[in-house]
């Protein structure tokens, strides 16, 4: 449907009605999302997200909210925050953590540095190893094709999430006699190493399939038989074909890495003390959500809005970039 | 005995000697409250099924002879483990006072305190209506010696102290328990332990003067040979008591029915109530509380394994209406640090750390002074005979908050004295072993941030909790944490197993320190003191002097708390065990 409405518009060029430049299908796509308003606020929702977290260390001296200061004054005896409301306050606005009183604004802020931060890195990771591979085994075939796919399928056969959790100490260590800086820089590679090991499949299984197609169509068989190289196919000829399926998918596996970074953080395999996390606040919280529902809440809520704004923008994504999809009546 | 999980707050096993050194009601017991009607036997009936919820997935061990956490003891022991002598079932310093149980008396020493008989009374039944013989007694004791089976789990004070030569066997003597035991080899054990008639008889290649306390442990319990099923007899022991197993499945409940072959006319201590105990285990602990406080059904039935989570206390005890159902008091745990005297071989520097540490902050993170008393002395309070709370450290302030300058001072004589542990405190840091918990997770954010305001560097390094003993007893980090409670009223249970040489639980590898020696020598005159109150004395003694040294920072003498449903009656917390008495728990209503 799509592809018919570009083709409509540069004959529409070419008969010289009207000059109009030819629309690749991304900048088809670019237009199309921006009359989706859902999936505008939901970027917008975003951005904010990445602004926060980018000036974390700023906002938190301009607000006075130190995330590792601790603050007897803002819990009672028992440990838990003072006064009503989990200890909102001027000084604390979003309260503060039972036990130690620490600012949980802050803590949000600095959670979402390390969150955002592991599901970018995890997916542009993921992203590069899983186009690299899908295009040499929809390119190559045979026995390289062979080869990549049945690799693809062994690692879907592992129980990921238990290997995960198992490999955790073991892997770090290793990590850390190899040179990487012992504490929570070599945690989170062992996140981004064991993310991108079991993440890449999927992409590269998406992009072999089309890369399978697309080489068979007539303007990659034309640049084959103008002697186009191989480099010149990739780049030229395949990849800009490719992107809307690229960006799509990316817009769906950010949110889900930055999910689970929160879940890895939820059973322990996160960061060392003091550093924030999203995943141990809400690991944390769980047992004051009577005493202290905001502490709860607050981070949940904020976990939830991001991760399905990021959804909701995948799927404006999606609605406008893949061409196959029957959701889009445009 | 070692420390559970501070959440599940499993608790301890202490027994206390109390009348033989005339044990002082010296605000030892503030803050203890009992648990009102509960712990009375108002309308109390026969009959009726109570309930026990706990978080914990099972029980460590049914297995007389690997049970080694308090409540348990306690708890087999009142419903389906006789042993020769056991504690009073009493609430309040009474009850750590001993009786004879399956004995006639509270057993006889030889002068030198190197021969201990008992004589079994007459009427004693297993569950299938068989005597209990001296042959069974003995019987049991010999299975904590095959360590291929009960895997050093429980006590082994049956090692230590019967006279049976030393060997290459794993337990380091020559005999391997049972049943690998060749006939020479349970010749060795049985002259250690001899029958003669009803009267069971035990060498010992040292002088204890309360060895009768030490048949106390399950331990000690007898065992029928024909129905050991070695390590399956943990999941279903053979009964002498009230109660007998009927099922058990872990992660999910275990019941106890009552034993009609018990002869209670056999028996002065126990007076069971209830039909029926029911274990149902592996529920969340936050719905356990839940339950508790909304006391409906079956749960008005109920009593609670593992204490009220922290964050409840404030409900719990903000509650006029629930002072008739709650108890308060300490559990025998002296929570504290270890330190690698390997590592941080320089005083100044284990000194500059005490100082720096922010105990108030600590214990306002586990849940405030509910939790327990800042500890001074690795000997708990409620061991009254040997606690006497030790001089601490010039500059240490009482209320537990920090003396970060005190500390920084430190700090600069160690940089003259010791420059190379000085680097690496303040430079590479410090690793602290810790079970990897959420609560660990904030005292680690309060040890970083304290010791940082005094230039120490701490560097976190969670374990996992269940594999946390097991690795640390491999690879020691420069600071660990520990909790220790005594395995009866005496202080040979808590110094030369923390701090002596081959203690069970002493991970300082202090042995190299030069005050070492000196320590060392004194514990052994200590052990072998044979008049109590001399010995109190040099407990007193070396607790001060491990205290000046700082092998160890006691954190704090720690409490628990507990709550029961609304029927439930003769809830007292028995001391000698950190819980009830749950053989005994009647139903009222």
């Amino acid at each position: 449907m799509s592809d018919e409405a570009g083709v409509m518009e540069s004959t529409q060029g070419v008969s010289g009605v009207k000059v109009v430049a030819g629309l690749s299908p991304f900048q088809m796509g670019l237009a199309r999302i921006r009359r989706n308003r859902g999936a505008i606020i939901a970027f917008w929702i975003v951005v904010f997200y990445v602004f926060v977290a980018a000036l974390a260390p700023i906002l938190v001296k301009v607000l006075n909210i130190d995330p590792y200061a601790l603050d007897r004054e803002a819990i009672n005896d028992f440990g838990l925050p003072a006064g009503p409301m989990g200890g909102i306050s001027w000084d604390h606005p979003f309260g503060v953590e039972p036990g130690t009183g620490r600012d949980i604004l802050g803590r949000l802020m600095y959670g979402a540095r390390i969150s955002l931060l592991v599901g970018t890195i995890g997916t542009i990771l993921t992203t590069t190893v899983g186009v690299t591979l899908g295009i040499v085994a929809g390119l190559r075939r045979g026995f390289v094709d062979s080869l990549i796919s049945r690799l693809g399928d062994v690692t879907l056969a592992f129980p990921s999430l238990l290997l995960i959790i198992a490999l955790a100490n073991p892997m770090t260590q290793r990590l850390e006699s190899w040179g990487i800086p012992a504490g929570n820089t070599a945690r989170i590679t062992y996140i981004l190493t064991v993310l991108t090991f079991f993440g890449w499949v999927y992409m590269a299984r998406l992009v072999r399939g089309q890369v399978l197609s697309l080489r068979e169509r007539e303007f990659v068989e034309a640049a084959r038989s103008f002697g186009a190289g191989t480099g010149h196919l990739v780049f030229k000829q395949l990849l800009p074909n490719l992107w809307p399926q690229i960006i799509v998918f990316v817009s769906l596996s950010l949110p889900s890495y930055v999910a689970l970074e929160a879940t890895l953080s939820f059973l322990g395999v996160g960061l060392l003390a003091p550093a924030a996390s999203w995943g141990i606040m809400l690991g944390d919280s769980v047992r004051y959500y009577r005493a202290a529902p905001t502490y709860l809440f607050i981070p949940g809520v904020t976990l939830m809005v991001l991760v399905l704004a990021f959804n909701l923008l995948g799927d404006g994504l999606r609605d406008a970039f893949d061409p196959r999809s029957d959701r889009q009546q445009l | 005995m070692k420390m559970r999980s501070k959440v599940l707050a499993i608790v301890a096993l202490v027994g206390l000697v109390a009348g033989a050194c005339g044990a002082s009601g010296d605000g030892v017991q503030s803050g203890e409250e009992s648990g009102g009607l509960s712990a009375t036997l108002d309308g109390v009936k026969d009959g009726g099924t109570l309930y026990v919820l706990t978080s914990a997935e099972g029980a460590s061990t049914l297995d007389p002879q690997r049970v080694y956490t308090g409540a348990e003891l306690g708890a087999w022991g009142s419903t389906f483990t006789r042993t020769l002598t056991s504690y009073k079932p009493v609430a309040g310093k009474d009850g750590t006072s001993l009786v004879a149980d399956m004995a006639t008396d509270l057993g006889t020493a030889s002068d030198d305190l190197t021969t201990w008989s008992f004589t079994l009374r007459d009427g004693i039944t297993w569950e299938d209506g068989s005597e209990v013989t001296c042959a069974d007694v003995a019987y049991g004791v010999s299975r904590t010696f095959g360590s291929e089976v009960t895997a050093f789990d429980g006590p082994q004070y049956a090692v230590s102290y019967l006279d049976i030569p030393e060997g290459d066997y794993d337990n380091l003597t020559a005999y391997p328990g049972p049943w690998l035991a060749t006939e020479e080899e349970q010749a060795l054990f049985d002259d250690a332990v001899s029958c003669d008639g009803k009267t069971i008889t035990f060498n010992l290649k040292i002088p204890v003067a309360d060895f009768n306390f030490t048949v106390s442990l399950l331990a000690f319990a007898p065992v029928p040979e024909a129905q050991d099923t070695a390590d399956q007899y943990g999941l279903k022991p053979f009964s002498n008591g009230p109660f007998k197993v009927e099922t058990y499945e872990e992660g999910k409940e275990l019941v106890l029915v009552r034993n009609e072959n018990w002869n209670a006319e056999s028996d002065e201590v126990r007076a069971p109530k209830v039909d029926k105990i029911v274990w149902q285990f592996g529920l969340d602990e936050t719905v356990i509380d839940e339950r508790m406080l909304a006391d409906s059904g079956d749960d008005k039935n109920a009593i609670v394994y593992g204490g009220i989570l922290p964050v409840n206390l404030q409900i719990v005890f903000g509650d006029e209406s629930l002072k008739d159902r709650r108890t308060d008091g300490f559990d025998g745990f002296v929570i504290y640090t270890m330190l690698n005297i390997k590592t941080v071989s320089c005083l100044e520097v284990r000194q500059a750390i005490w100082l720096a540490l922010d105990r108030e902050a600590l214990r306002t993170a586990a849940g405030g002074p509910f939790t327990g008393e800042f500890a001074q002395s690795f000997v708990a309070p409620l061991l009254t005979t040997d606690y006497a709370p030790a001089k601490l450290l010039d500059g240490t302030k009482g209320d537990g908050t920090p003396n970060t300058k005190a500390a920084i001072a430190k700090m600069n004589e160690a940089k003259e004295k010791c420059p190379e542990v000085y680097a690496k405190a303040t430079e590479d840091g410090l690793r602290f072993d810790h079970p990897d918990t959420d609560t660990w997770k904030k005292y680690m954010a309060i040890w970083i941030d304290t010791l940082g305001a005094a230039g120490i560097k701490i560097n976190d390094n969670p374990i996992e909790q269940s594999k946390y003993y097991a690795t640390i007893n491999g690879d020691q980090g420069d600071l660990m944490s520990a909790g220790w409670a005594a395995d009866w009223a005496n202080a040979s249970t808590v110094l030369p197993e923390l701090f002596g040489k081959g203690g069970g639980f002493n991970y300082h590898n202090n042995e190299e320190d030069p005050a070492f020696a000196e320590f060392q020598t004194k514990v052994e005159e200590a052990k072998m003191e044979t008049d109590r109150a001399a010995q109190a004395k040099l407990w007193k003694e070396l607790n001060q002097y491990v205290i000046d040294q700082v092998w160890s920072i006691p954190g704090s003498a720690s409490k628990a708390q507990n709550i029961v449903g609304s029927n439930v009656r003769g809830a007292y917390q028995w001391l000698p065990f950190g819980w009830y008495n749950l053989g005994d728990l009647g139903l009222a209503g």
